[in-house]
C-alpha cells in the first residue's frame, strides 16, 4: 500500500513538474509492473524463481513486484482478461506433460499460432505470419525428417523473437518400493517418467505382494471415457479404457487396439482391429464400437472436450475384415497421436443408450453418472471412494495382461501426509509428487529400499510476456528481459538442481524434434542492459526510460 | 478501573503471566527492526547458490528455510502480524459488541428486538468456513480474520453486555440520571458504560486468542496472503516445504510455540478477569 | 412445562435465519471476483464450450432469476451440479457426511468423557499442586492450533512411531460396501482415533473447566461440610449434587460443540486427508466450485444451527427455572 501511495506521489510529481524542468526529454519512463505467479503452497520452484527474476530484472531499472496469488484469480486475469487495457505483463506459467504432447504439433501450433491469440492457448499474443506458416507447414508434413526442420525452424524463430522466457524443463520424481517391486522393471517413457501404462503393465511385484498402491496430490474429479478434468483424471481413463494406437516408451504412436494401420494416401488411414478383443462384461469389441467411440465426440455438444480431436475426420467405413477407415479433411501429421492415440475405445451397447437418453435434456456426457465403467483395457473399474481412494483390478483376458493384480490409488492432498504413507509402506509407487527434490533424495537413500528415477519432463516452465502492450511488443526488451535471467541460478537456486535448462517448447526428452543446441545461449545482466542500450533505452534516476519517441499507449 | 487491574495483579499469577507474555511480544514487536538479523522475506545466497535449509548458525539463529529465507527473523517479524491480528479483533469485538450491547439494553423495543435477531444471525454462520469464503471473496489478507471476527464474534459479548445493561438501567442512580434531565447519550456513556468496560475487555482478550488461532489456521489452508510474515504462514510454509520429512524442527516448532504463549496470555488474562467479576468460582 | 407453539416458532425462526445465510452466501459467491469458470482452464477449451457451460450452469440469467432458482432448487434439496465432478452437489454431500459426523461425534465424546472426569477430579484437587499445575496445561491444550498438534501427532505417531494409520478412513484396497458397512468396520475405527485425538484434546478444556466450576460451586454448599462432618462419602455426595449441577451447563456446550466443531473440522480433515464436508469445502472454494462451496457451507450452516436450536430446547427441557416464555 505504500509503495504504491509512493509510486502514484512519485507519478503526480513526474507528470507535474518534470514537463517543465526537462521539456526537451521525451523518454518515458517504463511504468511499474507486476510478476505474476501461484502461491508459494501451489508451487514452491516456480515461486522462488519468480522472486529471484523479479530481484534480477529490477537491477535493469526496472520496477517488478511479484504478484502471488490463487489460480482461479491468475487465471482470470492472465487468460480471460488478455485483451484489456489494463492487464497482466509478465506472469509465470507452466505447460505439463501429457502422453499426446509428445508430439511437437500442440505445442507448435496451439501455443503460438496467429488463431489462437484471441482465446486460445496463444494468450501472449504472439503474431508472426512467419511462423504460422510454419506451425501450419508441420502440421500436414508427413515425413519425419522433413517434419523436424520445420520443427527445428520454428523454435530457432521463437528464440530469435524471444516470444517466452523460457525457463526449465522439471525432472520428474518417482519412486518405488523395491522390496516390493523387482528393482528396474519400471519403464520410462519419454518425457513422461516412469508413471505411465508400459510401467502398470510390466512391474513386477515380488515378495508376496499383488498391489501398486499409487498416491495422488489432487482430487480425482471424474471417471468417464468422454471426460478428464485434469491430468489425474487421465492416469485412469487411460487403462480402463484402451485406445487403437499408444504413445510407446519412446514417445511415439504405436499399434495397441489396432493390429496395424495403413496410410493409403495422405487423407485416408486404414486401421485394423486386434481380434479376439472383449470388453469388461464380455462382449466382444467390434468394429461397430471403434466407428461409435469416434463419431460420438463429433457432437460437440455432447461430448466437448474430445470433439476438437475428430473434427478432422470427415468420415469412417467400415470395410470389413476388422478395417475401419478413416477419410480425414485434411492431411495431418498428428492425427496418429492426438486422435487414434487419444480417442477411448467404449461399447456401443453400453454408451450408446446413455448418450440418446441425455440428447435434449441439457446435459452433456460429461455428467454421466455411471453405475459401471466399462472399458476393454488391461485393468477394469472396481471402486472409488471419493477424496480417498480409486480400486482397478487387472483384466486378466486383456493381450497385454499387466503382472500386478490390482491398482490402486490413494487421494491425499497434502504432500507431506504422501510422503509419510510412501515411507510407511501404506502407498508403494510415489505416483505424484510435487515436493522439494532434496527431501525425497535423503529418504530414498535413508531408507535403503527405493528406487528412485528422474526424467526430464516434456511440460516447461517459463515467464510469459504480455506481446500486446508495450514495452513487450518491442523484441529488443523481450530479448533483454529473457537473456537477464541467468538459466544456471534458475536451475540450481529455484529449482535446486531438479531441472534441465529450457530454450525452446520442445523438451530434450523428445530428443528427435528438440532442436540441438538451442538451450545454449548467453545470458548476464550486462549483456541485457547491452541490448537495451543498443535498442535506444536510457536509464535515469536508477528508472528504465523508453527510447526517445516510444511511449507506453500508441 | 486501575484499582481492579491492580487487584488482578495482585491476586492472580495467571493475569501477570499473561500480561507478562503480551509485553514481551509487544516489545520484540516494537523492536522487530532492531533484532531481526535479516530481511525475512528476502531469499538468501551461500556461496554455494541459494542458502535452503541451512542448519542454526551465527549468521541464521534458527537456520533458513527451503527459500533461502531467515527463519529468526521470520519468527521476529511474525509478531507484528500476531499483535495487529489480534489487537484489532479484541478491538473489534469491544468496541462492536459494547455499542451494540449498550444500545440494545438500554432502548429495548424494536431496536433491541433488530440486534438480537441480526446477532442470531451472526451466530448461525459456522466461523472458520465463514472466513475461508470471505477470504476467496476478498482475496487473501490477514484482515479477513479481523472483519470475521467483527462481523461474527460481536453477539457473545453484545448479549452479556445487554443483560448487564439491563440490571443497570433500573439502578437507582441511572433514574436520577433520567430525571435530572441527563440525555440518553450522557446516561449510557458516562453512567452505564464504565460499569460495562471490564466485560467489553473480557471479551477483547478472549478475541485475540481466537484471531490469531483463526489467522494460523486460514493461512495453513492456504487461504492467507503469500507476502506477509506470520506464524501462521511460517507453519504453511514449513508444512507445504516439508519440514516434517527434512526433520527441521527448528523450523515449525516455534512458531507454533508463539502461537500457543500469545493464545494462553489471552487466556490467563481473560481468566483472572472472570475470577474478578464472577467471584464465585474465586477461592 | 413448555409452550408447544413457542417451539414451533422458534423452528420457524430457525429456518428463517437458515434462509438469510444461504442468500447471504448466495450473493458472496456470485459476486466474487473473476469468472466462475476458470477452474476449467488447462483443457482445451473452446470458446462454444465456454458459452455452453455458462448456459449449463444457468450463469446466464440475471441475478435475480439465479436467486429465485437458487431458492426453489434448495428447498426441493437440489443444490445443483457441481462445476469440477459434474456431479450434483447434494450426492458429494451425502457421501462426505457421515465421515465428518462420526468425526466430530466420537471426538467430542473422548473430549466430554475426559473433560467431565478430569474436571471432578482437578475440583477435589483444589489448591493443591496438581491443580497449579493441570489448570495452566489444560488452557494450553485450548491454545495450541489444531494443525500443528495434528503436524506433530502425525510425525509422531504415524512416521515415527508406526502406531497409527496417516490419513484417509482405509488403508489401500479395503473397500467399503455401503456407508453402514464402513460405519460398522473396526478398521474405519482405527483410522478414525488419531484425528478424534487430536480434535479431543482441543475440544476437552470446555467440559473440564465446566465440570470443575460446578464441583467447585457444590463442594462451598454447606451440606457438604455436614456430611463430611458425619463421615459419610463426601466424594459421593460432591459427584452427585455436582453431576446434576453440572448437567445442563455440559450437556448444553456438547450441543453447541457438535455444530461448532463441525465447522472447526476443516483443519483437521486437511491435515489427516478425511474425507469429510470440511475438506470438501477447502477444495471448492479453492477450485471456484461455487455450487458445491454453497451446499457444503449451506449444511454447515443448518447443522449449526440445528445444534443452537437443539441448545436451546435442551435448555428448556432441563432446566426447570427456564421457561421457554420468559426466555423469549
Amino acid at each position: 500500500m505504500r509503495k504504491k501511495l509512493i509510486a502514484i506521489f512519485a507519478g503526480l510529481i513526474s507528470s507535474l513538474i518534470l514537463p517543465f524542468l526537462v521539456s526537451s526529454a521525451s523518454a518515458e519512463e517504463v511504468r511499474s509492473m507486476k510478476l505474476w505467479a501461484r502461491e508459494q503452497a501451489a508451487g514452491p520452484a516456480p515461486h522462488t524463481a519468480a522472486l529471484i527474476i523479479a530481484q534480477t530484472l529490477n537491477e535493469l531499472g526496472l520496477d517488478i513486484t511479484v504478484n502471488a496469488v490463487p489460480w482461479p484469480q491468475m487465471a482470470d486475469q492472465v487468460w480471460y482478461k488478455r485483451l484489456d487495457e489494463d492487464t497482466w505483463d509478465l506472469t509465470m506459467w507452466q505447460m505439463v506433460s501429457r502422453p499426446e504432447r509428445s508430439d511437437p504439433d500442440e505445442f507448435t501450433y496451439n501455443l503460438f499460432h496467429s488463431s489462437t491469440a484471441e482465446k486460445g492457448y496463444n494468450f501472449i499474443g504472439y503474431v508472426s505470419s512467419a511462423y504460422d506458416e510454419l506451425a501450419e507447414k508441420q502440421r500436414v508434413t508427413m515425413d519425419p525428417d522433413a517434419r523436424k526442420q520445420i520443427v527445428d525452424q520454428a523454435q530457432q524463430l521463437l528464440a530469435d523473437d524471444a516470444a517466452n522466457a523460457y525457463l526449465v524443463h522439471p525432472l520428474l520424481n518417482f519412486a518405488y518400493d523395491n522390496t516390493q517391486f523387482k528393482d528396474g522393471s519400471a519403464i520410462e517413457q519419454a518425457g513422461l517418467g516412469i508413471k505411465n501404462i508400459w510401467t502398470y503393465l510390466n512391474i513386477e511385484p515380488i515378495n508376496g505382494n499383488n498391489d501398486l498402491v499409487a498416491q495422488s496430490l489432487d482430487e480425482i474429479q471424474a471417471i468417464n471415457p468422454f471426460f478428464i478434468s485434469g491430468g489425474t483424471d487421465s492416469w485412469i481413463t487411460e487403462i480402463v479404457w484402451d485406445r487403437l494406437l499408444r504413445i510407446g516408451p519412446n514417445g511415439t504412436p504405436q499399434p495397441w487396439a489396432a493390429e496395424s494401420f495403413n496410410w493409403v494416401n495422405e487423407q485416408t488411414i486404414d486401421v485394423t482391429l486386434r481380434s479376439g478383443m472383449s470388453w469388461h462384461d464380455g462382449q466382444p469389441v467390434t468394429t461397430e464400437d471403434v466407428i461409435f467411440s469416434f463419431e460420438a465426440p463429433m457432437d460437440a455438444e455432447m461430448v466437448p472436450m474430445y470433439s476438437p480431436f475428430v473434427k478432422n475426420i470427415d468420415s469412417m467405413e467400415d470395410m470389413g475384415n476388422n478395417v475401419v477407415r478413416f477419410n480425414l479433411k485434411s492431411s495431418n501429421a498428428a492425427f496418429l497421436t492426438s486422435t487414434l492415440a487419444k480417442i477411448n475405445l467404449v461399447p456401443k451397447h453400453y454408451y450408446g443408450p446413455i448418450i440418446d437418453s441425455l440428447k435434449g435434456t441439457g446435459n452433456n456426457a460429461e455428467t454421466i453418472i455411471e453405475e459401471k465403467r466399462i472399458g476393454s483395457g488391461p485393468f477394469k473399474f472396481v471402486d472409488w471412494r471419493q477424496r480417498e481412494q480409486v480400486i482397478l483390478e487387472a483384466n486378466s483376458g486383456h493381450f497385454n495382461p499387466p503382472k500386478i493384480n490390482r491398482w490402486i490409488m490413494k487421494e491425499i492432498p497434502n504432500v507431506e501426509a504422501a510422503l509419510g504413507m510412501f515411507r510407511k509402506g501404506e502407498v508403494n509407487f510415489l505416483t505424484d509428487y510435487k515436493g522439494d527434490p532434496a527431501v525425497l533424495a535423503n529418504i530414498v537413500e535413508e531408507d535403503g529400499d527405493i528406487t528412485l528415477v528422474k526424467s526430464v519432463d516434456v511440460g516447461f516452465q517459463y515467464m510469459a510476456m504480455n506481446h500486446r502492450r508495450a514495452p513487450f511488443d518491442d523484441v529488443n526488451f523481450r530479448r533483454a528481459v529473457s537473456l537477464a535471467i541467468d538459466r544456471d541460478v534458475m536451475v540450481n537456486a529455484a529449482w535446486a538442481g531438479n531441472a534441465v535448462k529450457a530454450g525452446s517448447h520442445i523438451s530434450p526428452a523428445l530428443s528427435f524434434y528438440h532442436k540441438d543446441g538451442i538451450t545454449e545461449f548467453e545470458t548476464g545482466i550486462d549483456l541485457a542492459k547491452k541490448i537495451l542500450e543498443d535498442a535506444g533505452y536510457t536509464v535515469k534516476n536508477g528508472r528504465l526510460h523508453y527510447p526517445e519517441g516510444v511511449s507506453e499507449k500508441h | 478501573m486501575i484499582a481492579e487491574i491492580y487487584k488482578i495483579f495482585k491476586e492472580n499469577n495467571y493475569a501477570t503471566i499473561g500480561v507478562c507474555i503480551y509485553l514481551f511480544f509487544i516489545l520484540v514487536a516494537i523492536f522487530a527492526d532492531l533484532i531481526a538479523t535479516n530481511d525475512p522475506l528476502r531469499i538468501n545466497f551461500s556461496s554455494s547458490g541459494l542458502a535452503r535449509n541451512l542448519p542454526p548458525s551465527w549468521e541464521y539463529f534458527l537456520g533458513t528455510t527451503s527459500n533461502g529465507r531467515d527463519i529468526f527473523s521470520q519468527l521476529i517479524y511474525g509478531s507484528r502480524n500476531a499483535l495487529a491480528v489480534g489487537l484489532s479483533a479484541a478491538l473489534a469485538v469491544a468496541i462492536l459488541g459494547t455499542i451494540v450491547g449498550l444500545i440494545s439494553g438500554f432502548y429495548g423495543g424494536w431496536i433491541d428486538n433488530l440486534i438480537m435477531r441480526l446477532a442470531d444471525i451472526a451466530l448461525g454462520l459456522p466461523f472458520l468456513p465463514f472466513v475461508i469464503v470471505l477470504a476467496a471473496f476478498l482475496g487473501p489478507s490477514s484482515w479477513n480474520v479481523v472483519i470475521a471476527i467483527g462481523l461474527l464474534l460481536w453477539p457473545n459479548a453484545g448479549r452479556i453486555i445487554r443483560s448487564q445493561v439491563l440490571t443497570l438501567r433500573e439502578r437507582g442512580y441511572i433514574e436520577s440520571a433520567k430525571v435530572s434531565g441527563c440525555s440518553n447519550f450522557r446516561i449510557i456513556f458516562l453512567h452505564i458504560a464504565p460499569n460495562i468496560l471490564p466485560l467489553s475487555f473480557l471479551y477483547g482478550s478472549i478475541a485475540i486468542g481466537w484471531a490469531i488461532l483463526t489467522e494460523a489456521s486460514v493461512s495453513f489452508l492456504g487461504f492467507g496472503p503469500s507476502d506477509v510474515i506470520s506464524w501462521g504462514y511460517m507453519l504453511q510454509d514449513a508444512y507445504s516445504s516439508q519440514a516434517l520429512s527434512l526433520g527441521a524442527y527448528i523450523w515449525f516448532i516455534p512458531p507454533g510455540i508463539c502461537i500457543v504463549l500469545m493464545v494462553v496470555a489471552g487466556f490467563f488474562i481473560s481468566r483472572g478477569y472472570e475470577e474478578i467479576l464472577f467471584p464465585k468460582i474465586k477461592k | 412445562m413448555f409452550d408447544f407453539w413457542s417451539i414451533v416458532r422458534r423452528f420457524l425462526y430457525m429456518l428463517f435465519v437458515l434462509w438469510i445465510v444461504a442468500t447471504i452466501i448466495f450473493f458472496m459467491f456470485r459476486l466474487m471476483p473473476g469468472s466462475p469458470l476458470t477452474a476449467f482452464i488447462g483443457t482445451t477449451f473452446t470458446d462454444e464450450q465456454h458459452d455452453l457451460l455458462v448456459k449449463r450452469f444457468g450463469l446466464d440469467k440475471s441475478l435475480f432469476e439465479q436467486y429465485t432458482l437458487f431458492i426453489v432448487n434448495t428447498l426441493k434439496g437440489d443444490f445443483g451440479l457441481s462445476f469440477t465432478y459434474n456431479k450434483p452437489v447434494i450426492n458429494m454431500i451425502i457421501e462426505a457426511l457421515p465421515n465428518s459426523i462420526i468425526l466430530t461425534l466420537f471426538s467430542l465424546v473422548i473430549a466430554y468423557i475426559f473433560g467431565v472426569i478430569a474436571g471432578a477430579y482437578l475440583a477435589w484437587k483444589r489448591a493443591t499442586f496438581i491443580e497449579g499445575f493441570s489448570i495452566p496445561i489444560v488452557l494450553t491444550t485450548r491454545s495450541a492450533p489444531e494443525f500443528w498438534l495434528g503436524m506433530i501427532a502425525l510425525a509422531f505417531f504415524s512416521f515415527q512411531l508406526d502406531i497409527f494409520p496417516s490419513g484417509g478412513t482405509s488403508a489401500a484396497g479395503v473397500i467399503y460396501e455401503t456407508t453402514l458397512s464402513k460405519l460398522t468396520s473396526l478398521h474405519f475405527y482405527y483410522h478414525l482415533i488419531l484425528p478424534s485425538l487430536v480434535l479431543a484434546l482441543y475440544l476437552q478444556g470446555l467440559p473440564l473447566l465446566l465440570m470443575r466450576s460446578n464441583m467447585l460451586e457444590v463442594m462451598q454448599e454447606d451440606f457438604v461440610t455436614m456430611s463430611k462432618m458425619k463421615g459419610l462419602s463426601s466424594w459421593r455426595i460432591v459427584i452427585y449434587h455436582a453431576a446434576r449441577n453440572a448437567l445442563l451447563p455440559v450437556a448444553t456446550a456438547f450441543t453447541l460443540g457438535v455444530g461448532f466443531a463441525f465447522g472447526g473440522n476443516v483443519v483437521i480433515e486437511t491435515v489427516f486427508s478425511w474425507p469429510g464436508l470440511g475438506r470438501l469445502l477447502v477444495f471448492a472454494v479453492s477450485s471456484s466450485d461455487y455450487p458445491l462451496a454453497q451446499g457444503a457451507f449451506i449444511f454447515l450452516t443448518a447443522i449449526l444451527i440445528l445444534m443452537n436450536f437443539l441448545a436451546d430446547l435442551l435448555y428448556l427441557f432441563l432446566d426447570p427455572r427456564v421457561s421457554y416464555k420468559t426466555k423469549n
